[in-house]
């Protein structure tokens, strides 16, 4: 029978990979303080369990998550993401984000927007978007200015390709400090990249290099 | 057994019940011209048992009420007024969608929609009410009807104290225990959820 685990275990398991069933922490045993719980972690009475395979992260003071890499997005609060405008609605713009379901852009949330000049994005238009509030069960909420109000390079991307990858790589080309492939490529040409944390990039180049075959190199080798 | 002065017979829709010169039209029932005469009848609009009410003694008109019960509807149904329990089937930006399944202490025999405002979800600071902090899908509410609302669902509101979530369900999965006007206490895992928690009791 094994012991139980001490307060330190869960430093044990702190950027290891866990598969879900694996109890991280015992409530029991430790005092009394706040602890977060991102995506991948359940509560079951006084034992903390995964629930998604992946790697465990933690970040002080006291906020531990699972993070893997998948095709599919689950949107979260805070996240920039490349969305496509499905349709225009007299309040909101649907988009798509690769989520479970469409999300809401209001008209009015782009800096200095008001009635009068509401952008016209057609179907089919990619959108470089920040998710507002995104609550399970209910459709997200988008918007186009960052917290402060400023429009900080959200809106319609135009020309360009857009290409899809996973949520990991993503994730990997957001990293700081700034990715390799990023840097190496920058050095031999200029280009400018919009990366969404759903799994989708676009990029441009300001002349005909293909891109996307280095990247899905570096895709299939890294995920 | 027929009372005496009333007869209980079964009515068609379109079966003339008298004219209009001698009976009022009440519920189930209407005013027309008969056939191509100009004189109006009185006609069943649904298929019932036919009632005669006689009027008051002080009424200027004098004429007996006539009205068809149909002997279909025993469901109840939302009156503006009346309060429902209603299960939240969809929680949005601004409103709420929920399915009505009591009115007042008996079951409803079809299903109803109603729809739960932002502005009808408390009393006080109106338009700072967050849906997702007041309901979740799958809670019962106690609500009162406001109005009939449009052809989908019923208008409903919850701006009352006694009125609002009366049983949810945690993450976990456990019902969960109401401890003040705002929020609800998982008996498990102690996690408090915030809710328009109706006040229960005297």
């Amino acid at each position: 029978m094994e012991t139980k685990p001490s307060n330190g275990s869960p430093a044990k398991f702190v950027d290891q990979l866990v598969v879900p069933g694996d109890v991280i922490l015992d409530l029991s045993t430790m005092a009394e303080q706040t602890i977060k719980l991102g995506g991948g972690l359940r509560q079951d009475c006084d034992a903390i369990s995964v629930i998604k395979a992946g790697i465990l992260r933690f970040s002080k003071p006291n906020k531990y998550w699972v993070e893997s890499s998948q095709k599919r997005y689950v949107p979260c609060a805070e996240d920039s993401v490349l969305g496509i405008v499905v349709d225009c609605k007299p309040d909101n713009f649907l988009v798509d984000i690769k989520g479970p379901s469409v999300a809401f852009l209001p008209v009015l949330a782009f800096e200095g927007g008001t009635r009068r000049n509401i952008p016209r994005f057609e179907a089919g238009t990619l959108i470089y978007v920040r998710v507002v509030k995104a609550n399970p069960g209910m459709n997200p909420e988008l918007s186009c200015v960052d917290a402060t109000g400023k429009a900080a390079q959200y809106g319609a991307l135009k020309e360009g390709l857009m290409f899809e990858c996973s949520t990991g790589l993503s994730r990997m080309l957001l990293s700081s400090p700034t990715c390799p492939v990023l840097e190496t490529l920058g050095k031999k040409l200029p280009f400018e990249i919009a990366v969404g944390l759903n799994g989708r990039v676009w990029v441009m180049f300001f002349c005909c290099i293909l891109f996307v075959t280095s990247v899905n190199l570096w895709d299939s080798v890294w995920t | 057994m027929p009372e005496e002065g009333e007869k209980e017979e079964m009515v068609t829709p379109g079966e003339v019940l008298g004219k209009a010169a001698d009976l009022k039209a009440g519920k189930g029932a209407y005013v027309a011209p008969y056939r191509s005469s100009e004189i109006p009848y009185v006609f069943s609009s649904l298929t019932g048992l036919r009632h005669t009410l006689t009027p008051p003694s002080d009424s200027p008109d004098q004429r007996p009420t006539v009205e068809v019960i149909g002997h279909k509807a025993r469901g109840a149904v939302p009156e503006a007024g009346s309060v429902v329990i209603a299960r939240v089937t969809k929680v949005m930006a601004k409103t709420a969608s929920a399915d009505i399944m009591c009115v007042g202490t008996k079951s409803v025999r079809e299903k109803f929609t109603g729809v739960i405002r932002q502005q009808d979800v408390r009393a006080t600071e109106i338009d700072k009410v967050d849906m997702h902090l007041s309901f979740r899908p799958g809670d019962i509410v106690r609500a009162v009807v406001l109005s009939l609302g449009d052809a989908r669902a019923y208008y409903l509101s919850t701006a009352k104290n006694e009125l609002g979530v009366v049983s949810a369900n945690s993450t976990a999965g456990e019902t969960m225990v109401p401890i003040s006007w705002m929020e609800m206490q998982c008996p498990l895992t102690r996690q408090i959820e915030q809710r328009k928690v109706a006040k229960v009791g005297s």
